[in-house]
């Protein structure tokens, strides 16, 4: 009853996140609904993923999102037409999730037993710790595409200096 | 010494390592690249070159792809080392051609990238035992073949030419692509030496589509009716790149694939029949053909495609090991016609051979070349073209049909008609060309050379090439001594009548004023010739119809992210939708 | 009435995943086109660690989450940096203004 709560919650905040007018709000909406996704992970037996989830997806997301509009401006407040006409993408989505939700959910099996009995950090260090080389070489790279982007070009130091 | 695994790498990679180090070494320093793209293709030749010895039977190299595309093997046996040694020798001679014949042009990197890329693959088609390999490798080979015919891309006609051979070929493709899927649906996987042994595995039909499709794609890819309009228009590429690839190697891909797949499909009932017809069709039509034009290379490239017929006809009546040593014969002499072909070109600037004429006195070593050249074509005797020509109609006598085999005869009396007739128009008669006309270049000469002696002198390995090809050769075929062969067809009585009606053909044309009353009744015919027998304009048709339909389809590349979005999502539904009523 | 946990966690990830696409369709505009691509991936990570439970290896499913929690962080990043970017030099976030393509 309580997950039911929580999985309606999360996604009204998703919806709205998407429908906001504003940037600014849309932003706030989108840290609700990963406040609540957290909550829902730590519902499913994954506390460590859900620690992170809200630190990482609802807390520094969040922030990087506002300075971000912060720093390109919010758009007038025309609201324009969509490209794809909303009735065709209505349909579309719902098309989609609909085959989702007759493929999945008569298959969905009662949880089986626990079969690992290891530590989570057991299993993220030691078994798969290829993944975690990968993530390293992931905030690597994107540090370096970040600092490339908003560096500012050679002829406008230079201008500057001037 | 290196093993046969690092050999069949190497002569695959050393030419690609070739290609991408000279883009990389940008247009600023031809010298450099010139002499980059030599060594290159060179080191490859040495690659292919020492595999001969160690040929094997057996797939080499087994690289895990993935359950959906099998094991990446390569299977270098006696026909694909042979093809393999064919590519990157006759390529690196092209190359060393090109260092004179482009000198001074524009964009080096991009053409000298693309051939070194061309040869690697073309390596890479023959070595590979892995069906959808085959097909990838014969789809960079298309690639390359475009990017190089269209190399003059401010000639309209030239990227035309490059559009018009990409779209047949791509087209021809699609049966080899439903023929590799056809085998993984029936066999599991793309190995093709399974697929050899136990053809009769597959049900009959299957094995049936699988046969003709093949035979689509050998047919578009070597320029056989009723692809063959994509040839000649080619003939606006650089001439290097004539020899190369449409003389010496890409077009033998058609041929090899027949040849590597006879065993699997001899058995469909009227497959051979419509091989032997395709082979014979063509060679008689484009012999017509070259009678009738004008311009040098146009005569050469219908004479490939005649050529080409035969060795297709040599296959479908049986003879594989006849087709393959007139490919051998063929890639050498097409190659050198070619290349002083296009020093002749060169020197003059002009293609049409009425404006040429009497240039013997002024380009002496390629007048001897290309005549050299010119007899091997026509089948003269001690020439290689002579012996494997004659054992190709020996085969076809053989095994094929009646009517088929006179096809070929008239063509070979054609074939001396038109050869003499060039060589007469450029040659000799009165001399048209301006004063300027210089003899060709010292690495035209390098290239040349090497090529007239192999002209003169690659018969002689008939036997030794009968025991390499070894086990490619369909059972029941008796590999004879080179001594014992070259007896054989030297006495056999279809040898005389051919050279009989060679004979005619010479005669024909040097009394061709006394015969102009017949000339001036087949001028009806000739019309046709000149139009291709129809073909050009359905072609062109095709070509118009596939471009229309690519234009009005680019509304759906808008570039906008919410329609790319919805394109996704629509492939999701279709997938979840077939998967949903596939599993209930 | 009390439904199952994996029932309605699945209700969850389809729901997500159907909003966030919906997003992408709909939206104009660069940073809202991030944040709808955001929701899809709290979807994923959701359909991660209840596959995990599921089929028993709770641990691995928390792993890939963490990967993916990872990946898609750097890739909202980049992906704001660019849109900072765009609209310095452009001057537009909207992405018909943007798109170049000759039509």
């Amino acid at each position: 009853m309580f997950d039911l709560l929580i999985v309606a919650a999360m996604l009204v905040c998703a919806f709205q996140a998407v429908r906001a007018p504003r940037l600014l709000i849309a932003a706030l909406w989108l840290a609700g609904a990963s406040a609540l996704t957290a909550l829902m992970m730590y519902r499913l037996g994954a506390p460590e993923v859900a620690v992170i989830e809200l630190s990482v997806g609802a807390g520094l997301v969040t922030v990087l999102f506002v300075f971000a509009i912060n720093i390109a401006g919010e758009e007038p407040p025309v609201t324009l037409r969509s490209l794809v006409p909303a009735p065709l993408a209505w349909v579309a989505a719902l098309c989609a999730v609909g085959l989702g939700v007759a493929m999945a959910l008569p298959n969905l099996r009662a949880e089986s037993a626990l079969v690992q009995s290891e530590r989570f950090a057991t299993v993220l260090w030691e078994r798969r710790s290829l993944d975690v080389l990968l993530q390293v070489v992931l905030i690597g790279g994107g540090v370096l595409a970040v600092l490339g982007l908003l560096a500012e070009g050679r002829a406008d130091a230079r201008k500057e200096l001037k | 010494m290196p093993n046969i695994e690092t050999l069949a790498l190497l002569s695959i990679g050393l030419p690609w390592a070739g290609a991408l180090l000279v883009w990389l070494v940008q247009d600023r320093k031809p010298p450099l690249q010139h002499a980059l793209a030599v060594i290159f293709a060179l080191a490859g030749a040495a690659a292919a070159i020492a595999m001969i010895p160690l040929k094997t039977d057996v797939n080499v190299l087994h690289f895990p792809l993935g359950s959906a595309f099998g094991l990446v093997t390569f299977l270098p046996d006696g026909l694909a080392v042979f093809l393999a040694v064919v590519a990157t020798t006759i390529g690196s001679l092209a190359v060393i051609f090109s260092v004179d014949y482009m000198r001074g042009e524009r964009q080096l990197g991009r053409y000298y990238a693309y051939v070194l890329f061309f040869i690697g693959s073309m390596v890479g088609l023959v070595l590979s035992s892995n069906l959808l390999l085959i097909f990838v490798f014969w789809e960079i080979t298309a690639l390359c073949s475009y990017a190089l015919i269209s190399f003059y891309n401010d000639d309209p006609k030239a990227v035309s030419a490059g559009i018009k051979a990409l779209i047949i070929t791509q087209v021809g493709g699609i049966g080899l692509l439903a023929g590799a899927l056809f085998l993984y649906a029936y066999q599991g996987n793309y190995d093709v030496p399974t697929f050899l042994a136990g053809a009769a595995r597959l049900p009959p039909n299957v094995l049936a589509l699988m046969a003709f499709g093949f035979l689509i794609a050998a047919a578009a890819k070597s320029a056989q009716f009723p692809f063959q309009t994509w040839l000649p228009d080619a003939m606006e590429a650089p001439t290097p790149v004539s020899a190369l690839i449409h003389a010496a190697t890409m077009v033998n891909a058609g041929v090899y694939l027949l040849a590597r797949f006879y065993p699997a499909f001899e058995a469909v009932p009227n497959w051979k029949l419509a091989v032997v017809a395709v082979g014979a069709i063509t060679a008689l039509m484009a012999a017509v053909m070259a009678i009738v034009s004008n311009d040098l290379k146009r005569v050469l490239a219908y004479s490939t495609v005649s050529q080409l017929g035969y060795m297709v006809y040599a296959i479908g009546t049986g003879g594989i090991f006849a087709s393959q040593f007139h490919l051998l014969s063929h890639a050498v002499f097409k190659a050198l016609l070619f290349l002083s072909a296009g020093a002749v070109i060169h020197a003059v600037h002009t293609r049409d051979m009425r404006e040429m004429g009497g240039l013997g006195k002024q380009m002496p070593l390629v007048k001897v070349v290309m005549i050299i050249g010119g007899l091997a074509l026509a089948g003269i005797p001690v020439l290689n073209g002579f012996w494997s020509k004659e054992l190709v109609l020996e085969a076809g006598h053989e095994g094929g049909p009646l009517w088929a085999w006179l096809f070929m005869l008239v063509g070979a009396g054609l074939t001396a008609l038109y050869t003499l007739r060039f060589l007469s128009m450029v040659f000799y008669g009165e001399p048209r060309g301006g004063p300027h006309v210089h003899d060709a270049g010292p690495a035209m000469k390098i290239a040349l050379v090497p090529l007239a002696l192999g002209t003169l002198t690659t018969w002689l390995l008939a036997g030794s090439f009968g025991h390499f090809l070894g086990s490619a050769l369909p059972e029941g075929h008796e590999v004879l001594g080179t001594a014992a062969l070259l007896t054989r067809i030297a006495t056999a009585p279809a040898t005389f009548v051919a050279l009989a009606v060679v004979a005619l053909g010479l005669a024909a044309w040097w009394q061709r004023s006394k015969l102009a009353g017949v000339a001036h009744a087949l001028r009806g015919v000739g019309k046709m010739a000149s139009q291709s027998f129809g073909f050009e304009a359905l072609n062109r048709g095709v070509v118009r119809l596939t471009v229309a339909s690519a234009e009005s389809l680019r509304t759906t590349h808008n570039g906008v992210l919410n329609w790319n979005v919805m394109a996704i999502l629509v492939g999701l539904v279709v997938v979840l939708a077939i998967l949903a009523l596939g599993g209930a | 009435m009390s439904l199952p946990l994996p029932l309605v966690a699945a209700v969850a990830v389809l729901g997500l995943l159907g909003v966030g696409l919906l997003g992408l369709l709909v939206t104009r505009n660069l940073i809202k086109a991030v944040v709808a691509m955001q929701v899809l991936v709290k979807g994923a990570l959701l359909a991660l660690v209840l596959a995990g439970r599921l089929s028993g290896q709770v641990q691995t499913g928390q792993t890939m989450a963490l990967t993916v929690i990872v990946a898609d962080t750097i890739v909202s990043v980049v992906a704001l940096a660019l849109a900072v970017q765009v609209r310095r030099q452009f001057g537009t976030l909207d992405l018909q203004a943007l798109s170049t393509l000759r039509r």
